[in-house]
């Protein structure tokens, strides 16, 4: 078997198509995958750059960098909408995803080839439409769409007559072709292609993270899609959904981005989730604590994720009663989300646990969310909700949870893959170091916007007054030292591919229990020409 | 493979081609019914626009108001006092003010009251007013039987024209236990220059709306 295993390998390797063809016509789903991260990699680049210029403005009271300041929230506009769809997604859904769902239930490829192909080149055109957005008129005489992620009418309507707006909604609606063409791949392929004996309830959670990631997207994003067509039409075609003057209701646009937008944040963190789940079990030599409970809370919370959006619009004029269920329902989505914390914590109780980078971004990462939890659960309230509402308390909250947390689960992965993506293994050091400068440099960050944001610090505006400058002082310092930390871990990363330390099928050992530990590193071009068979 | 596959290692049977083994025409079946799925919740996002108004207008959410054929026969003998309010939209000329600050009625008992637009612009302007009461509590129990906003208004440059609501206080207002302190509504108006206007020729509409 060993030999003809072998053959089979070399019979790949004489086949690997030529780099055009490789690349731009790619539908193996490794390469896809490979394409996916730098993508995100480039994605992730612009947009730290651009959170920079947030943070240089915001350094000191009055104006610095910016003449006007439309320009700081185009720059926040975006940040948000670059991280999310152009980084995090791209990474965690289109690249692990692509890469390792089939190798972890022993499939050969995805069950759409094409369709993958189709779905990650749709991805450089969003790109460029977004950033051609940054340079052409939004509201008269300014350049770019400082609107907000949210893209909220009247301001993206009639404040926004340029074409920044439109540049921006058509680079949403390629993403989220996108991400719904790869989330029927990855259901059909989950669904259909596990190798025999891979039942549902034998799947790695990192598949079950993705399956549910899938079908959050298949049934959120047409609802994105569709309220920017709306609001497309509404400022290209005279419809009036938005429009109170055609009887149009501009608050029926909110309604359905947070029917899209809440949704949209578990896409962002149940990907991280899986991982979080598979790293903390490899280094701890022990299966998952509570295997079913961490699947079925990730299905709970994609389920409750589709019915707490009005959280989002406590100010917006709902009912008492409504806000009454919205605030129960929120909280509900606590008790799923800390199955999974008491779980991993479980996980790693009375095991034989080791620290190597993944690990210690996987740590990091649940000490991260559940800070940002807990001040979820207190913006939660209407009552404190209107307080905090558009401060930058809220600001800290979703970065703790679907940025920092998710970008540390990123690392994570990222840590713990590389070896199996590249064959290579990276200096342990450079990855600790990594960890540490990250983890301090985010937490400088964003901890003082709670009280900056308690002290009344507004979200979306380049300027505020003298009493808040020492807290915004501390979260610049940090910014710089996160920015530090990236800079460590692309050295780390060139080192890596210098050096060409060969990693081994298994650097992990005998915690690393999934299937993509059984081929070799980096996989065979086609890996499971034959079908493993799982006990 | 540099290493011997555990998991592969003793099945011969597994050892053809394993995309011969899948079954494209599953895919297809698969991949269909999830695009149905995603055209479907597409549909029902669209499908939202007019639910959502529905929804407002069945529950008076968000203050929306109700409409009415007539007051009830008995009016209660509390009273409650309404405001008025108006606001104009940026883009449209016109002067827009209530004729009276606010009217104490009876719950239950219809009363009129008059808003007053002038088009300030030299030309003739079509506006449609939209509207809502604070509290938004208040909304299920206010109605109107008559008013201007149920239509648009055409005025001609420098025109001034009065215009009119009739409405009443729903008496059930006082049984639900979430309204019953409810002693002032506020009935806001914002008018909006109608869209797509034809500027040459307006039908010129009866002012007076349907009294």
């Amino acid at each position: 078997m060993s030999t003809q295993a072998h053959a089979a390998d070399h019979h790949d390797h004489d086949h690997k198509p030529g780099f055009v063809k490789r690349w731009l016509f790619s539908t193996n789903h490794k390469d896809i995958g490979t394409l996916y991260l730098i993508f995100a990699m480039v994605g992730g680049t612009i947009g730290g750059f651009l959170s920079m210029g947030i943070r240089a403005e915001l350094a000191e009271p009055g104006m610095q960098i910016f003449s006007n300041p439309h320009m700081f929230n185009v720059f926040s506009t975006a940040h948000g909408l670059i991280m999310i769809f152009f980084m995090i997604m791209p990474s965690l859904f289109g690249g692990f995803g692509n890469w390792f769902v089939p190798l972890m239930i022993g499939a050969p490829d995805m069950a759409f080839p094409r369709l993958n192909n189709v779905s990650f080149w749709l991805m450089p055109p969003a790109l460029t439409l977004l950033i051609i957005s940054l340079f052409v008129e939004g509201p008269s005489g300014m350049n770019g769409a400082g609107v907000g992620w949210t893209v909220y009418p009247p301001h993206s309507t009639s404040g926004h007559p340029g074409p920044a707006v439109d540049f921006a909604i058509l680079a949403l609606h390629l993403a989220g072709a996108s991400s719904i063409l790869s989330s029927i791949n990855f259901i059909t392929t989950i669904f259909n292609m596990r190798t025999p004996g891979m039942t549902l309830h034998k799947m790695p959670l990192f598949v079950w993270s993705m399956l549910v990631t899938a079908f959050l997207l298949l049934l959120a994003m047409p609802v994105l899609a569709g309220a920017i067509t709306m609001l497309l039409t509404d400022r290209n075609f005279g419809t009036t959904f938005f429009d109170p003057a055609g009887g149009g209701d501009p608050v029926l646009f909110q309604h359905l981005f947070w029917f899209f937008g809440h949704p949209e944040v578990y896409v962002i963190i149940l990907p991280g989730f899986g991982i979080v789940s598979q790293v903390i079990s490899t280094f701890s030599k022990k299966p998952v604590f509570g295997y079913l409970p961490m699947a079925y809370a990730m299905v709970a919370i994609g389920a409750v994720g589709f019915v707490v959006w009005a959280h989002h619009m406590y100010t917006a004029g709902l009912s008492l009663d409504t806000q009454a269920y919205f605030l129960a329902a929120t909280m509900v989505i606590a008790v799923p989300t800390g199955i999974k914390i008491f779980s991993w914590i479980a996980t790693m109780w009375g095991g034989s646990v080791r620290f190597p980078t993944p690990m210690l971004f996987a740590i990091g990462f649940i000490v991260l969310f559940t800070l940002g939890g807990v001040t979820g659960v207190v913006l939660a309230n209407p009552g404190i909700d209107r307080a905090f509402h558009d401060t930058v308390y809220v600001v800290a909250h979703f970065h703790y949870t679907m940025s920092i947390g998710a970008l540390f689960t990123l690392f994570s992965g990222w840590y713990y893959w590389f070896p199996k993506m590249t064959g290579y293994m990276y200096n342990e050091t450079l990855g600790k170091i990594h960890f540490w400068m990250l983890f301090i440099g985010v937490n400088v960050t964003f901890f003082p916007q709670h009280f900056s944001g308690m002290a009344g610090m507004a979200r979306r505006q380049a300027d505020y007054p003298d009493a808040l400058a020492g807290w915004n002082m501390i979260s610049t310092i940090g910014a710089w030292i996160s920015i530090a930390a990236m800079a460590v871990f692309f050295f780390a990363m060139a080192l890596a591919f210098v050096r060409k330390q060969k990693a081994g099928d298994n650097p992990w050992g005998v915690g690393a229990t999934t299937l993509e530990w059984t081929v070799s590193s980096p996989p065979a071009f086609h890996a499971f020409e034959k079908l493993p068979k799982v006990k | 493979m540099s290493s011997p596959d555990p998991h592969s290692a003793n099945s011969p049977q597994q050892a053809s081609d394993a995309r011969l083994q899948q079954k494209p025409a599953r895919h297809g079946l698969v991949g269909l019914t999830l695009a149905g799925l995603v055209v479907s919740m597409l549909g029902l996002s669209y499908a939202a626009v007019p639910l959502y108004k529905m929804f407002c207008q069945v529950t008076g959410y968000a203050g929306t108001t109700q409409r009415a054929k007539a007051a009830p026969l008995k009016a209660s003998k509390e009273l409650i006092t309404v405001r008025f309010d108006a606001n104009v939209s940026r883009d449209l000329d016109w002067q827009f003010k209530p004729a009276q600050r606010s009217i104490t009625l009876k719950i239950g008992e219809e009363k009129l009251a008059f808003y007053e637009a002038t088009n300030t612009s030299d030309k003739p302007i079509t506006g449609t007013a939209t509207f809502n009461v604070t509290p938004a509590i208040a909304g299920s129990y206010f109605n109107k039987i008559a008013c201007f906003c149920f239509t648009e208004q055409t005025l001609e440059p420098g025109e001034t024209v009065q215009m009119p609501v009739s409405f009443f206080i729903d008496p059930d207002i006082l049984t639900d236990s979430d309204s019953k302190d409810v002693k002032e509504i506020t009935l806001s108006y914002t008018f909006f220059v109608v869209k797509n206007q034809k500027t040459t020729q307006i039908k010129k509409s009866n002012a007076n709306g349907s009294l």
